[in-house]
């Protein structure tokens, strides 16, 4: 967080750069800082009117808000004085930063947006770029600052960062130290020419321990250019279905603290909840937020991001039945009829090692951090290398990392309409809330049904 | 809300960020050609070897205590393996050998305690000439991984025949839960009969010659360091770590040059300083060698590229034929002990230009970015922008900086100082020739 009061004008950043001038006066060093000026002479703000969010250049495919705003966790266990956080307005409990996707929306329900963040940050995906053409079309995502509804004294900048993006230049980057990043009201565009399927995941990187747990967090994947089902280019990765898993922490106390205007001991850190796709069991059963389409607008959808239907104000619409989840719209139920093949693609954001484990069902890693589960042919990745792939129950993964697993759902047994397989983490502290008896946190349900399931048309549904 | 412990004095970032502003500033601004505390400037960023001579190398190491600076402007207090008549050091020297070389370390113990060397991959080491063994009490409880050096004043040789190249970790093996955790620790490189710039002997191992790094990480618990100092006793069961460092110093001091002059102690800088991969100019890639000395997994993830993970703890990952089993990984889960050798390389997979091929966006007004302060104001690498009025930038040739960093987040902190500890920066100068400076 940045401060803006009249006793703390200066953030950082500034602050650096001021220490860097006396020391560079002070040695007279060749390498010092260079000076830019004249200083007086003004620069044209183009975000004068602030109450105008800035409208995205032509051709982008994405268009992205970081603001702040608030989830519902459950109320129980109560943590207090941190949880539920006696100003989160009703039905929510847990302040957060986060990213909403605007693309879609007007002029003015993206103004509305503010403080209307959600957790976990849209789901987004993109295909490999043909290696063969001659001018690759590249990925476009703009985000804009909304700023912070909460904590109006400060004036922090947000970037995104696509963790894992190989060679990409620092511009691109969003690490802010090396390159730049977008005070309120701004827009910036980030272009990505995607070479590499896989699992990723993205995250604003300012004030990143911060910004990264307040939940500014959400998984990008990458479709290989041979096949929109399979993981990787290789036919032994194909898949029927595919669900994104996504896995972030609430800290209480952390989010407690940035609503009332404190900072956490960050040494002192622990999960309170553990989360998937910005939910935690039962909700995470709970179905995704309503796309307002039907079947065959579903079918032709053709964007980015899952669709998602909104209000007159832009706001998202809560999923069937779960008012409390309207500002966590992704569902992390997994269903599948018998004998097919599921991907799971799994990514950390959390600060501690997960461990994802299925009773029952064995999943196979086909690849890691959008790496191929292969041997490398005379330095070529993808030449046909040893199969390095293996089966497991459970897939330890730490903070960073992603994978990709494929299981195969066994032969229906019934009686019900579908058997159960739940799909946890083994870390017991984190799929139960912190609480006596029962699950939550990161746990979600694998039903199987006997090929009484449409074909899957878009990700999680 | 957190308890504020009485030692700890400078907490709020806004305080603590002036001073390592001041710090960071210094380093990278008077770095070059300045005098430093123990050895001469030759090697400002990398690997620094500490090596023997001939076949049979000889280390003559003390142990010793002393301070090191650490981000929030606090300090601790250390324990270190040392050369001998040399000033203290943290980490201890990077030992660097051959693969068949007869490795001697001749131990000389200053410390009020028995102290011992463990060399954990190495087979068939010796004490005083016989063969290393754990030790027992009188009632047949271990005390000791191995042979050791008497308190106050007490000696003993080890020696060794050095085995697979790689990475390795020297360390205590007594008392390990205060003598580890006090500093007394240092990484051991064992280089291939194929080369100085091969990682193992394999030809696919080959790195660019001066882009060798080491990335050593730990941990600190204060309170620990401040009972050794007094002398009293420290209670294990609250050991809470509240710095984690990176080659024994934490961010901004970690990308400051080796042997900054301004961390007398703190000898190893962690910049990666190399220049972009190119097939024909620059065709091999940098070797990093990762090592966890604490106490649980690091997550360490480097931006902008896939490192390759071509060995673990001394051992490449090739199948029984030889096959290339190395893994690409964008986070490297580092556990407790163990070392990683990952192979990495950058360039702009763009070949993004000012003049012949910007980037496909319309850059926005200066007022309408907060920039960096290791950022030259211009997307190229190479080249210089114009900058907000009043500002200036570290950068100093339009070269990039891109980091890698530890992603449990919460480690990136010292004791409540955010964006500091277990942070570097690979700096990626253009490639030559340019205009940075020597």
């Amino acid at each position: 967080m940045n401060a803006n009061t009249s006793k703390n004008r200066f953030d950082r950043r500034q602050l650096f750069r001021y220490a860097g001038g006396g020391a560079a006066l002070a040695s007279g060093a060749a390498l010092a800082a260079r000076w830019r000026g004249p200083t007086l002479e003004p620069f044209a703000v183009e975000r004068a009117d602030a109450a105008v969010i800035p409208t995205p250049p032509a051709g982008i495919d994405m268009y992205i808000g970081g603001t702040d705003g608030w989830i519902s966790l459950p109320a129980t266990p109560a943590i207090a004085p941190f949880h539920p956080d006696p100003l989160a307005p009703s039905p929510y409990s847990t302040y957060i930063f986060g990213f909403r996707n605007i693309t879609d929306l007007t002029d003015t329900q993206r103004s509305l947006q503010k403080n209307h963040a959600q957790h976990n940050a849209p789901l987004f995906w993109v295909k490999e770029v043909d290696p063969a053409a001659a001018n690759p079309r590249d990925f476009k995502v703009s985000i804009t600052n909304l700023g912070l509804a909460q904590r109006p004294d400060l004036f922090d900048a947000h970037t995104l960062h696509w963790h894992g993006f190989r060679n990409v230049i620092p511009f691109f980057d969003g690490e802010p130290t090396g390159s730049v990043s977008v005070p309120a009201q701004s827009i910036f565009t980030y272009v990505y020419r995607p070479r590499d399927p896989g699992t990723y995941m993205y995250h604003c990187h300012v004030e990143d321990v911060e910004h990264v747990h307040m939940g500014m967090t959400g998984l990008v994947f990458v479709r290989p250019f041979q096949n929109d089902r399979w993981a990787y280019n290789d036919s032994t990765t194909a898949f029927d279905r595919e669900y994104a898993m996504f896995l972030s922490e609430v800290w209480a106390e952390a989010h407690w603290a940035d609503a009332h205007i404190q900072l956490p001991q960050w040494s002192d850190y622990h999960p309170d909840f553990s989360l998937l796709n910005g939910r935690v069991y039962p909700d995470t059963i709970a179905p995704n937020a309503p796309t307002g389409l039907d079947a065959a607008g579903l079918a032709a959808w053709n964007k980015a991001y899952l669709p998602a239907a909104v209000d007159a104000n832009g706001d998202l619409l809560a999923p069937a039945g779960n008012p409390h989840l309207n500002r966590q719209p992704l569902s992390s139920l997994v269903n599948c009829n018998a004998g097919e093949k599921v991907l799971l693609r799994f990514a950390n954001l959390g600060f501690k090692e997960a461990s994802m484990t299925m009773a029952g069902i064995k999943m196979r890693v086909v690849g890691r951090d959008a790496t191929p589960m292969r041997g490398m042919v005379g330095g070529v990745r993808n030449a046909g290398g040893a199969d390095t792939s293996y089966e497991t129950n459970t897939l330890p993964m730490g903070a960073g990392e992603s994978y990709d697993a494929i299981f195969t759902a066994p032969a229906y047994v019934g009686p019900g309409a579908y058997d159960t397989y739940l799909l946890y983490n083994r870390n017991y502290k984190q799929d139960a809330n912190l609480a006596p008896g029962g699950f939550g946190g990161q746990t979600t349900e694998v039903r199987v049904f006997p090929g009484t399931l449409p074909a899957q048309v878009l990700p999680n549904q | 809300m957190t308890t504020e412990k009485p030692m700890h004095r400078i907490s709020r970032k806004r305080v603590a960020a002036g001073v390592l502003g001041a710090v960071l500033l210094a380093g990278l601004a008077t770095g070059a050609g300045r005098s430093v505390a123990q050895t001469p400037p030759t090697q400002r960023n990398g690997l620094v070897c500490t090596t023997g001579t001939g076949t049979t190398p000889t280390f003559n190491l003390e142990t010793k205590t002393g301070y090191i600076n650490l981000p929030d402007g606090n300090t601790a207090f250390m324990w270190g393996y040392n050369e001998v008549g040399k000033p203290f050091q943290h980490p201890g020297p990077v030992l660097c050998v051959n693969q068949g070389d007869t490795v001697t370390v001749n131990l000389h113990n200053n410390l009020a305690a028995p102290v011992s060397i463990m060399f954990p991959g190495q087979d068939s080491v010796t004490a005083n000439g016989a063969p290393a063994q754990p030790q027992f009490d009188s009632a047949g409880k271990a005390t000791s991984l191995t042979n050791t050096a008497n308190a106050s004043g007490g000696n003993v040789t080890y020696s060794f025949v050095a085995g697979n190249p790689g990475t390795y970790i020297y360390e205590s093996g007594t008392d390990a839960q205060t003598q580890v955790r006090m500093g007394l620790f240092g990484a051991l490189i064992v280089r291939p009969t194929q080369g100085a710039l091969f990682a193992y002997n394999r030809p696919d191992s080959q790195f660019t010659s001066g882009e060798e790094f080491l990335v050593l990480l730990s941990e600190i618990d204060p309170y620990q360091h401040q009972a050794a100092e007094a002398g009293q006793p420290f209670d294990i069961t609250t050991y809470h770590p509240r710095y984690w460092l990176i080659n024994g110093r934490g961010f901004p001091d970690s990308v400051a040059d080796n042997f900054a002059s301004f961390l007398p102690s703190q000898p190893y800088g962690a910049l990666a300083h190399i220049h972009p991969w190119d097939p024909t100019t620059h065709p091999q890639p940098g070797l990093a060698r990762y090592i966890n000395v604490g106490t649980e997994d690091y997550p360490m993830h480097p931006h902008g590229n896939n490192g390759s993970l071509i060995g673990r703890d001394g051992k490449p990952l090739e199948g029984p034929g030889g096959q290339d089993l190395s893994m690409e990984k964008f986070s490297f889960n580092i556990g407790p002990s163990q070392t990683w050798d990952v192979l990495f390389k950058w360039y702009d997979a763009e070949h993004y230009t000012a003049a012949g091929n910007p980037v496909p966006v319309t850059v926005p007004n200066v007022a309408n970015q907060v920039f960096g302060m290791f950022y030259s104001g211009s997307p190229y690498l190479g080249t210089t922008g114009t900058l907000p009025p009043g500002a200036s930038t570290l950068n100093q040739c339009g070269e990039f900086y891109i980091i890698a960093h530890n992603h449990a987040l919460y480690q990136i902190t010292s004791w409540g100082v955010n964006m500091t500890g277990p942070i570097t920066y690979m700096r990626v100068d253009p490639p030559l020739p340019n205009n940075c400076p020597a």
